[in-house]
C-alpha cells in the first residue's frame, strides 16, 4: 500500500509543475519549503449530543480552507481512507498517517450545549510528532463556518506567521441588479451581498485597513463624489465634493486619511481628505492627469498614474507631496497599481497589443513581470497576506472577477452580470 | 441682448408654457445669468472687441447657425424633445486625447453661435470615453474633454455659467459594440440641455 500511494503522488506533483510552467501564472508559490505542506484531517469524534448541521458544516468548511491555500494542501481522501486509527495509541495512528503521506496531522472532537457547538482542535507535526498547536473553541451554532474559518487562519498563521485569508473580504462593483452598485462577499466568491441601492454609477471601492469602512465614488446626487460607507452600521456620508472626478480613493494604513483623485480646472490631481471628511488638501499640481492613488503599507509614499509625461504610467511620491519619480518606463500604458503587503511589489495593469494585462514589478530590484492571460485583465489587488491576486478578466465573456489558485492560476468567483474593480481586506469590523 | 429684454423673452416663455404644459416648472426657472459673472468670463472672445457675452449677436464668420438669434420661445417647450433635435452637435475625439481637432472646433464654433442666439438655454456639457482605458483613468480623461469643450465654448463667448461640466468616463457608452466603429462614437463630448 505504502509503496503504490508514493509514486501516485509524485506523479500528481509533476503533472502540476508541468501544468504551471505552461499556464497563466499570476504569483508564484514562494513559501519557504516550495512544497505545499500535506495535512492529514482525521474525523472529528463526538462526545456528547451535537448539532450535526452545524457539525457538517464546520468540517466541510473546515477542509475546504485547508486546501485552498499556497502553503498547504489537504492530504486526499484516498490516502486519508487507508489510516487505520489506533485507539489509545495516538503515537501509532500519528505514524499511519505519517506513513500515507501526511506531513501535518489535525485531530479534533466535537462537543455540545443547547446552540452551542465546541470544538477542540489539535495539530501535530509528525516528522517530530510535536504538537505544534490545540485549542478550544466555542460558539453558537450559527457560527461553525466562522469557527472552521478561524481555526484554518490560525494553521496558515502557524506556517507563514500571517493569519490565512478565509475571513477576508471582496468589496467590488457588480452589475446584477441592474446598475452598478458597490457589493461584498467572501474571499472565495460565496455569500455575495449588495451594500448599496442607489441605481446610480458606483465605482472604485476602497476598505480602510481595519475593514470598517468602504470608500466610494457615486453619481447619487448626479456629478461624482466621494463617499465613505460602514456596511456594518450603514454609516453613509460624502467626504468629497470637489468638482472633477472623486475617485479612486486609497486609505492611508492608519485609516485617518484618504486620497483620491478630483479636479483642478480640466486637470485632475491628487487629494488628501481626513476619511472622517474635512478639507481636501491638493497633493499634485503637474498638468494633465493624476489619479489611482495607492497609498504604500508604511504609510510614506504613494503610487499613482500620471499623464505628466505623455503616456499614462505609475510615478510615486513622498506623503507630503515631494520627491516625485517615475517607476514604469517599458510600458505603453501602465495603471491601476497595487501594493503588496510587503511594501516591496506593486501588481499593476499594463496595455499589450490593445489589451489589457496584469504585470508586477518589484521596486528593490526594479523586476517587470508581465503575465499573458486570455481576454483583458485588470484591476489587480493583493489578498491581505499577499498570497494572492484578484483581477478582471474578459475571458469567459462579460467582466468577471478572478482570484489566483494555490499554484497562482487564475480561478473565476463571480458568474452573474459585470464584476469589477474588487479590493480585498482581512476582517469586517 | 439686455437684461431687461431677457426678462420679457423670459415673461413670453412662461405665458406661452402657461396653458397645460406638465414641464412648466422645469421649463421656466432657468436663473438670469447674473451680467458680473458674464463680464467675468467674457476674457477672450474670437472677435476680439471685447464685447460681454450677455449679447446675443450672432458670431462673426460663423456660417452654418441658422438658428442664431432665435428667441427661447421658438424652441421645441419639452426638453427631451429640444435635445432630440439636435440643435447643438456633439463633438468627437481622437483615442485618448481631449485635444480639439480642427473640425471639433468648427463644429463648437457653430454651437457657440446657436447658444449665444438662446441665451437663456443652459446645458451640461459631458465627457465620454471608449472602452479601452480603465475605468477611473477614462473618468478623469472624459473630464478633460469636457473641460476643454467648455473653454472653447467660453473663449467664443458663452457664458460660462450656462455650462455644467460632468464626466461619465466609459459607464454611458453611445454605442454598444467593442470595436473601432463604436469606439469612435464613445469618444465625445455630449450636449444636454438642462434649461430652456
Amino acid at each position: 500500500m505504502r509503496r503504490r500511494v508514493g509514486p501516485v503522488c509524485l506523479v500528481f506533483a509533476l503533472l502540476a509543475t508541468a501544468l504551471a510552467a505552461q499556464e497563466e501564472v499570476y504569483l508564484k508559490v514562494t513559501s519557504p519549503g516550495l512544497q505545499r505542506v500535506v495535512i492529514g484531517v482525521a474525523p472529528f469524534a463526538s462526545r456528547s449530543a451535537v448539532d450535526a448541521v452545524a457539525a457538517s458544516q464546520f468540517m466541510n468548511t473546515l477542509r475546504a480552507d485547508l486546501d485552498q491555500t499556497a502553503v498547504m494542501g489537504l492530504l486526499p481522501e484516498a490516502n486519508a481512507r487507508l489510516v487505520e486509527p489506533a485507539p489509545g495509541d495516538p503515537g501509532l495512528t500519528r505514524q499511519r498517517w505519517r506513513s500515507v503521506g501526511a506531513q501535518l496531522l489535525l485531530e479534533g472532537s466535537f462537543s455540545g450545549a443547547g446552540n452551542q457547538l465546541v470544538v477542540e482542535a489539535q495539530l501535530s507535526e509528525l516528522t517530530s510528532g510535536e504538537i505544534a498547536y490545540s485549542r478550544r473553541f466555542q460558539a453558537g451554532n450559527a457560527l461553525a463556518a466562522t469557527m472552521a474559518h478561524t481555526l484554518a487562519n490560525e494553521i496558515v498563521r502557524l506556517l507563514t506567521g500571517q493569519p490565512g485569508p478565509f475571513l477576508s473580504r471582496i468589496a467590488f462593483i457588480s452589475d446584477r441588479s441592474g446598475a452598478k452598485e458597490l457589493w461584498v462577499m467572501r474571499w472565495d466568491g460565496s455569500d455575495p451581498q449588495q451594500l448599496t441601492a442607489h441605481k446610480s454609477i458606483a465605482l472604485s471601492p476602497a476598505w480602510s485597513p481595519d475593514g470598517q469602512w468602504l470608500a466610494f465614488t457615486s453619481f447619487l446626487r448626479g456629478q461624482p463624489q466621494l463617499f465613505v460607507l460602514r456596511p456594518t452600521q450603514g454609516v453613509f456620508k460624502a467626504i468629497s465634493t470637489l468638482p472633477g472626478v472623486n475617485t479612486s480613493a486609497s486609505f492611508s494604513p492608519d485609516g485617518k486619511q484618504v486620497v483620491f483623485a478630483a479636479g483642478d480646472g480640466g486637470d485632475t490631481h491628487l487629494w488628501v481628505v481626513p476619511a472622517e471628511g474635512g478639507t481636501p488638501v491638493q497633493l499634485t499640481s503637474t498638468r494633465g492627469i493624476c489619479t489611482q492613488p495607492a497609498w504604500s503599507p508604511n504609510g510614506r509614499q504613494i503610487v499613482f498614474t500620471s499623464t505628466m509625461g505623455g503616456s499614462p504610467q505609475l510615478y510615486a511620491i513622498d506623503a507630503e507631496g515631494t520627491n516625485l519619480r517615475r517607476l514604469t518606463f517599458e510600458d505603453q500604458f501602465a495603471d491601476e497599481a497595487a501594493w503588496a503587503p510587503d511594501g516591496v511589489r506593486l501588481a499593476y495593469t499594463t496595455q499589450v497589443d490593445g489589451r489589457f494585462q496584469i504585470a508586477t514589478l518589484d521596486l528593490r530590484t526594479n523586476s517587470r513581470a508581465v503575465i499573458d492571460g486570455p481576454g483583458s485583465n485588470e484591476s489587480p489587488c493583493w489578498s491581505p497576506d499577499g498570497t494572492m491576486l484578484a483581477f478582471v478578466s474578459t475571458r469567459t465573456g462579460r467582466k468577471q472577477i478572478f482570484t489566483t489558485d494555490p499554484l497562482g492560476r487564475p480561478k473565476q468567483i463571480t458568474g452573474e452580470g459585470n464584476n469589477s474593480q474588487p479590493t480585498w481586506v482581512a476582517q469586517v469590523q | 441682448m439686455s437684461r431687461a429684454k431677457q426678462l420679457a423673452v423670459l415673461t413670453l416663455a412662461t405665458l406661452v408654457l402657461a396653458g397645460a404644459c406638465a414641464h412648466r416648472k422645469t421649463l421656466v426657472t432657468p436663473e438670469v445669468p447674473s451680467p458680473e459673472s458674464s463680464v467675468a468670463t467674457a476674457t477672450s472672445g474670437t472677435t476680439g472687441t471685447g464685447t460681454t457675452v450677455v449679447e446675443a449677436e450672432p458670431a462673426i464668420g460663423t456660417a452654418g447657425a441658422p438658428e442664431a438669434g432665435v428667441n427661447a420661445s421658438d424652441l421645441p417647450t419639452d426638453l427631451v424633445e429640444l435635445n432630440r433635435a439636435g440643435y447643438i452637435k456633439d463633438a468627437f475625439f481622437d483615442t485618448n486625447k481631449a485635444d480639439l481637432r480642427d473640425d471639433t472646433r468648427e463644429l463648437l464654433a457653430a454651437n457657440a453661435s446657436w447658444l449665444k442666439g438662446h441665451p437663456s438655454v443652459k446645458l451640461q456639457i459631458e465627457g465620454h470615453c471608449d472602452e479601452r482605458n480603465t475605468e477611473e483613468y477614462n473618468l478623469a480623461l472624459g473630464w478633460r474633454r469636457a473641460f476643454a469643450v467648455k473653454d472653447y465654448l467660453t473663449s467664443l463667448g458663452v457664458d460660462a455659467g450656462r455650462m455644467g461640466v460632468i464626466s461619465y468616463g466609459e459607464e454611458k457608452p453611445f454605442a454598444p459594440g467593442h470595436d473601432e466603429s463604436a469606439w469612435s462614437q464613445n469618444r465625445r463630448v455630449h450636449f444636454a440641455i438642462t434649461g430652456r
